[in-house]
């Protein structure tokens, strides 16, 4: 046997990106949820809603829901991204 | 040929077996090494260049080059003539329609079923008769085990990783079948599905594992469709409502009571579409009343048209027996039919 065998991975693979820096604090900022609209999404997020906005003080929570749930979020939720100071996604089973 | 991936040197035989289980490069069978001449072997015959690209995942963007395939079909045991049907299904799979990232991401386990038309099976000696679905030919195996093997190492989808099955199921190691076309007076699939007969060619579908039937009692069309028709039912009440792809696989002895009556593919589908139906007050039977609100009357099809259903012959000749093969979930991933060494639909060249 030829004892040269080959990788078969994907080298050339991207890299998924760096991680956004941490906020100092979530004091009067804009969080996103993106909700892959599953069935127990309803109650995390809202609780998750409470929290944000009673305990740390978050100023706005905007909530928008994928259209399908198995996908990437619509372009159109992606483009509101940038206006959000964080985002709280991948949540759903 | 000049071959661009890493390579590793490895004592013998045994020493690559444990490389490249060490390194999560396998499902847990052992592996053929993927040598340089055995990879090249392959492209050679599909008459491909290493650098070329078979597609991109739509998702993550991960371009797929046919070197890449050609290793994880040496690996899964493939000869070179079976390449071409590996690339030919994965490029179905590649297809935006077909979503191959939230089918294998999924916590809903399904595997990729590939099923192959044309004369293509002969020649690399695809069975669709006994074992069907299991272990019937070598050409199936290792077809359906290289798909599994590039998800896994070309597309990162390992098992806790990128793919969150709760259970899976065995098609994940390989999930290949030949339809039987000899011994049917059916349309190939791949003709229903509007190819040109004689044509060889892949359909791809994202697929939870086989749920067999049994009917041996009766010659009459309907009633053997009926017994097919409430497996459906029942896998929309106990897994998922939603409609979509599903494939039936029908053997030769319910075949021949459905042909010596006439019946075709198109009237089988046209059957199958009226009768796999449930109200949503069914759920409650199954447990899951908490679901039903106050829509307990409104009707559910298992298929938004009769073409939805894919009619498959195959299986051995004897044995009242049969199988539905659920689609993963409902229509978010739709099956992909896919011409294997042509294209059927190019604009010719012009003079």
């Amino acid at each position: 046997m030829d004892p040269r065998v080959l990788d078969p991975t994907n080298e050339a693979i991207p890299p998924l990106g760096e991680p956004a820096p941490r906020l100092a604090s979530l004091a009067g900022k804009t969080v996103g949820f993106i909700s892959n609209g599953k069935e127990g999404t309803k109650g995390f997020f809202a609780h998750l809603d409470r929290m944000l906005r009673d305990e740390f003080g978050v100023a706005s929570v905007i909530t928008r829901v994928k259209s399908n749930y198995s996908a990437p979020a619509d372009q159109h939720i992606v483009a509101e991204i940038a206006g959000w100071d964080a985002v709280v996604t991948g949540i759903g089973d | 040929m000049q071959l661009a991936s890493r390579t590793y040197d490895a004592a013998d035989v045994w020493a690559v077996q444990e490389l490249y289980h060490a390194n999560g490069w396998t499902d847990g069978l052992p592996i053929v090494p993927p040598t340089h001449d055995t990879v090249a072997a392959c492209l050679d015959w599909a008459m491909m260049e290493p650098r070329q690209l078979i597609g991109i995942e739509p998702v993550r963007g991960v371009a797929i080059t046919a070197e890449k395939l050609a290793i994880n079909a040496v690996m899964a045991g493939c000869l070179p003539m079976h390449f071409p049907v590996v690339s030919a299904a994965f490029t179905a799979m590649l297809r935006e329609e077909f979503l191959l990232h939230g089918a294998t991401a999924s916590t809903g386990g399904c595997a990729i079923l590939v099923i192959l038309n044309g004369p293509i099976r002969a020649e690399i000696g695809a069975g669709g008769t006994f074992n069907a679905l299991g272990n019937g030919s070598r050409a199936t195996a290792v077809i359906g085990r290289a798909i599994r093997l590039a998800l896994i190492n070309i597309l990162e989808v390992r098992s806790g990783g990128i793919d969150r099955s709760t259970l899976g199921h065995p098609g994940k190691f390989s999930y290949c079948v030949a339809e039987d076309e000899e011994n049917t007076t059916w349309n190939p699939l791949s003709v229903q599905r509007g190819l040109p007969p004689g044509v060889s060619a892949v359909t791809v579908l994202a697929a939870g594992a086989p749920r067999q039937i049994m009917n041996e009692w009766t010659a009459k069309p309907e009633e053997i469709l009926e017994t097919f028709a409430a497996e459906m039912r029942a896998n929309m009440r106990h897994y998922s409502i939603w409609p979509g792809h599903y494939a039936i696989v029908v053997p030769q002895q319910l075949r021949e009571h459905l042909q010596a009556a006439g019946w075709s593919k198109t009237d089988v589908a046209a059957f199958i579409f009226e009768r796999a139906r449930i109200h949503r007050r069914e759920w409650a039977d199954a447990g899951k009343g908490a679901v039903v609100r106050d829509r307990g009357d409104t009707v559910y099809a298992a298929l938004e048209s009769p073409d939805q259903l894919l009619v498959v012959a195959a299986g051995g000749p004897a044995g009242g027996f049969g199988a539905i093969i659920p689609p993963w979930l409902g229509h978010k991933s739709r099956a992909v039919t896919e011409p294997i060494g042509v294209c059927v639909d190019c604009e010719p060249p012009k003079a």
